[in-house]
């Protein structure tokens, strides 16, 4: 028996026998099941599968680590009253934070973080990766490791342009419908009716064949198509909100609906309509990740992560994961996105953890 | 009755935590109490002295984000602090009942009431599901509810409050526990009905022998109901002695101050002569969006610096009247005159001046304030909205609002509502009806939502700013207590039409209408005997909504005080 499975033994009974000594019952259970699954597998598949657990286990371990000392960072940074709020995320948002953070710095500093430029060629086509390019070249011999971290940059700002002006647009008008009411209402549901009845792909394919695939025609299209559903969350929220009698003395103190809507019904639907920012976020993201890879979004030779799977794709036969990369950076976001947008739910429905 | 004394509940030195703001907080500090078989404790106390919490323990129950961090609590000779989940489910329902606060609210409204009267008894396997409504068509029958053979079989919303709160007592007798708690329940409805629910109760829990926790805020109440009164005050006991004592000779100050709360009156204010009214409601005539008229015929004036109590059951059209008159809801025939002059019907067609000069305070100060603006921007709105005022100038009227409703500025200037009190966010919209400057304010319902000593303490306030700013007040209420202590004029509203309508020191002096004294006899009264007295001289069928329904149009006095 090698040295590595005698320690991986040894530390996973030492590390149960602790927990059980300190009353930890699902740490125990946890860790005592996983060494008599690890008996199992390691008669099945041998040395080499123990250690796929033991990596799979240490990259758990330090994605938790470093959610850790991130939230502790913030919590050290933040204002008293911001750290309070942040003392209770759990790990899971703690990690989407970190994450969202790392997107934000590579998509904003991308210029000096990326070795080379984002339509440079400075390789053959599909040259393995060596010290120069971190992930080798493209099918131009382009650096697939700079076009990520340019694609950071160029598919997140558009998704965000694309998502805050649904927000701006849906938000405004279920805002406005919750508070006139009457034939107002009537007409902008029905109207965001019409445009929910028609398939966002195709109602997206068709704008984008029609006035060409620039950036602000994809940004307009997917925002129209976004609007409605945030215009119906609105309004419901705001609906809720209207009925109440602070919103009536202030109707009876005369005052117009800007100022109602701006001063007393806004701060009372922010937090569900930032849960739905993060949620649509990761819609409008694979949405426009979606049109790259059909041809229609960002054009070449500007650097995207759904196009990047596309131009790449051929080298899936050959055994090669390079295209699954920015389809990977495209997952670890809208999985991150969504562990903070559920913990934000979470604190905004009340539930409080038993 | 003879009541065998042997101990059914035993809490000895119960503590209870609360968590707030990261930290354990005590909020039940040492309490003890002996409840024994057949035995009725009332325990009372303002809101936050923790009754319902000690009720809810005495199941073994804490609420979420409570813990029972101390004490023993022994039910029958088992001990509930450290007995499994498990086995107090076992209990509840079963052995101990719960009747909560709003029944409205504690009925599932997508289920039949007979059916969730049988899910106890059938789950615990006492009865068959036939045996199980039989005897619940009996418990209906004992309960007084009209049509007992039938009313189960109809669903939440389709019965009246205060019938809805005497099945929810006959579902707690559903397994014939051995212990009820009744939190608060007849708090939410009207004197009237709440006579019923009373009596319901108390024969109840005296026929079966039950013993009851009693928990209220209302003293009047709980001297019906009770053998013993334990008072709190924050967490701790005050003193315990059986209900006459209690109420003969209490012995701490603070249970003294309790009983003197109804002791706030004024001067009763007469109309001034020759002038014209401030506000004058003129035959009018109101529905929500054509449906059944709400408001037949109502006219009465208000007269500056006077009080006028607009009293009557849950709806009776005292809200109604206050939508009208802030033109909420135009009248579909008549007209309010503001000191003689017409006020266009729709608020949005008032001048800013007309707006400014008719202010209104809300029931639920919850929903009145708004929990995400700060106090400063609430009360210095309606002062920067109508007088212009801007910064430095600004903020010193906030202070003086501030002042004026006695709290301290500097405190509560950058406060949100929701870490205030009942009795503080009430004060708040109290000064943001002054904000505007205001010559009549409509206060409905103010104080029906708090307890008494913080009630007397508003009501204080309200009395004390007519004097200094000459307001006119047109209070809302069902409670008489709170009319005799600040009316200076009276309007008995039944069925959306004023039956009587006069000076209070008339109004509270016979002869009546028949429908003012039902009003002013279903007020509980102090003397334990109280409901005993009323119930003979009545007739056990003689209170609450068949007592109102009976009433003969063609009676003399109804004709002769009909206006």
């Amino acid at each position: 028996m090698s040295l590595f499975v005698i320690t991986y033994y040894t530390l996973l009974l030492a590390a149960s026998c602790l927990a059980a000594y300190f009353n930890k019952r699902s740490w125990f259970l946890l860790l005592f099941s996983l060494t008599l699954v690890s008996f199992i597998v390691g008669i099945v598949g041998g040395p080499s599968a123990l250690q796929s657990i033991a990596i799979v286990a240490g990259l758990l371990a330090l994605a938790g680590m470093v959610s850790f000392a991130f939230r502790e960072f913030l919590v050290a940074i933040a204002s008293h009253d911001l750290a309070k709020e942040l003392r209770t995320a759990p790990l899971t948002a703690a990690f989407g934070m970190f994450i969202i953070f790392t997107y934000a710095i590579a998509g904003i500093f991308a210029p000096w973080i990326a070795p080379h430029g984002e339509a440079e060629v400075i390789a053959s086509a599909f040259a393995p990766a060596d010290g120069e390019m971190l992930l080798g070249a493209d099918q131009l011999g382009r650096d697939i490791f700079s076009r990520i971290i340019y694609g950071t940059r160029n598919s997140v700002g558009l998704a965000l342009a694309a998502t805050l002006l649904a927000f701006i647009i849906g938000a405004l008008a279920g805002l406005l419908a919750a508070t006139k009411g009457g034939w107002f209402d009537q007409f902008m549901g029905r109207f965001a009716d019409v445009i929910m009845s028609i398939p966002s792909l195709i109602f997206a394919l068709l704008m984008l064949s029609i006035f060409g695939p620039h950036i602000h025609v994809i940004i307009i299209a997917v925002a129209v198509i976004y609007a409605p559903r945030v215009f119906r969350l609105t309004r419901a929220v705001a609906g809720n909100v209207v009925v109440m009698d602070y919103i009536e003395a202030a109707k009876l103190r005369g005052e117009g609906t800007w100022y109602l809507i701006r001063r007393e019904i806004l701060p009372n639907s922010t937090a569900p309509l930032v849960a739905e920012f993060g949620l649509e976020f990761c819609f409008v993201f694979l949405l426009v990740a979606g049109l790259s890879f059909l041809g229609l979004g960002i054009q070449p030779p500007t650097a995207d992560w759904g196009s990047m799977v596309r131009e790449n794709a051929t080298l899936i036969s050959f055994g090669d994961i390079t295209p699954l990369i920015p389809a990977a950076a495209i997952a670890l976001l809208t999985v991150s996105v969504n562990f903070v947008v559920d913990w934000m739910l979470h604190r905004s429905s009340g539930l409080k953890e038993k | 009755m003879v009541k065998s004394k042997d101990v059914l509940l035993e809490i000895e030195d119960l503590q209870i935590q609360g968590y707030s703001d990261e930290q354990w907080i005590d909020i039940i500090k040492g309490v003890d109490l002996t409840l024994h078989r057949g035995e009725v404790l009332g325990l009372i106390g303002e809101s936050g002295a923790g009754k319902s919490t000690i009720g809810a323990a005495a199941m073994g129950y804490a609420r979420d984000g409570t813990r029972i961090s101390g004490g023993s609590i022994e039910f029958d000779g088992m001990e509930l602090t450290t007995a499994t989940e498990s086995e107090k489910r076992g209990l509840r329902g079963h052995r101990i009942a719960y009747v909560a606060q709003s029944a409205a609210a504690s009925f599932n409204p997508a289920h039949k009431i007979i059916d969730q009267h049988t899910e106890a008894p059938v789950q615990y396997r006492l009865k068959k599901r036939m045996e199980a409504q039989e005897d619940a068509m009996e418990l209906y029958e004992k309960l007084r509810l009209p049509n007992p053979e039938e009313i189960g079989f109809r669903y939440p919303h389709q019965v009246s409050g205060g019938q809805l709160q005497r099945a929810m007592t006959a579902m707690a007798m559903s397994c014939r526990p051995d212990l009820i708690i009744f939190d608060e329940p007849t708090t939410a409805l009207d004197v009237t009905t709440q006579i019923e629910v009373l009596a319901a109760i108390r024969d109840i829990v005296d026929e079966y022998n039950t013993a009851a926790i009693y928990i209220t805020h209302d003293l009047a109440v709980v001297a019906q109901m009770a053998d013993t009164i334990k008072v709190l005050l924050k967490g701790e006991e005050v003193e315990e002695a059986s209900t006459k004592e209690m109420l003969d000779n209490p012995q701490e100050d603070y249970t003294k101050s309790l009983w003197a709360v109804r002791s706030f009156k004024r001067p009763q204010k007469s109309r001034p002569k020759n002038s014209e009214p401030l506000i004058s409601v003129r035959n009018v005539d109101a529905s929500y969006t054509g449906g059944v008229k709400v408001l037949d015929d109502v006219s009465f004036d208000v007269y500056e610096g006077m009080t006028v109590a607009v009293v009557g059951e849950s709806g009776s059209g005292k809200s109604t009247t206050a939508r009208v008159i802030t033109g909420l809801l135009p009248p579909s025939k008549g007209e309010v005159l503001f000191k003689g002059e017409p006020f266009p019907p729709d608020y949005r067609n008032r001048s800013k001046d007309q707006l400014r000069q008719c202010q209104m305070i809300y029931q639920m100060a919850d929903t009145a304030l708004n929990p995400k603006v700060q106090i400063s921007e609430i009360i210095g709105r309606p002062a920067a909205f109508y007088q212009g005022l801007r910064g430095g100038e600004l903020k010193s009227r906030v202070d003086e609002l501030l002042d004026l409703i006695e709290l301290e500025p500097s405190k509560y200037y950058n406060r949100y509502p929701p870490e205030l009190s009942g009795g503080q966010k009430q004060r708040i919209g109290i000064a943001r009806a002054l904000a505007a400057e205001p010559t009549f304010i409509i206060c409905d319902e103010v104080t029906s939502a708090l307890d008494q000593l913080v009630a007397e303490g508003i009501l204080r306030l309200l009395d004390r700013l007519q004097k200094e700013l000459n307001l006119a007040y047109m209070f809302i209420t069902h409670d008489l207590a709170t009319v005799r202590s600040i009316a200076d004029e009276v309007v008995v509203m039944q069925h959306g039409q004023v039956v009587e309508q006069g000076p209070k020191e008339e109004m509270f002096k016979p002869p009546h209408h028949p429908y003012t004294d039902l009003l002013l006899s279903s007020v509980p009264e102090m003397d334990p005997d109280w409901l005993t007295t009323l119930l003979e001289e009545r007739g056990i069928d003689n209170v609450g909504e068949a007592a109102s329904s009976d009433i003969d149009p063609e009676d003399t006095k109804v004709q002769g005080t009909n206006i």
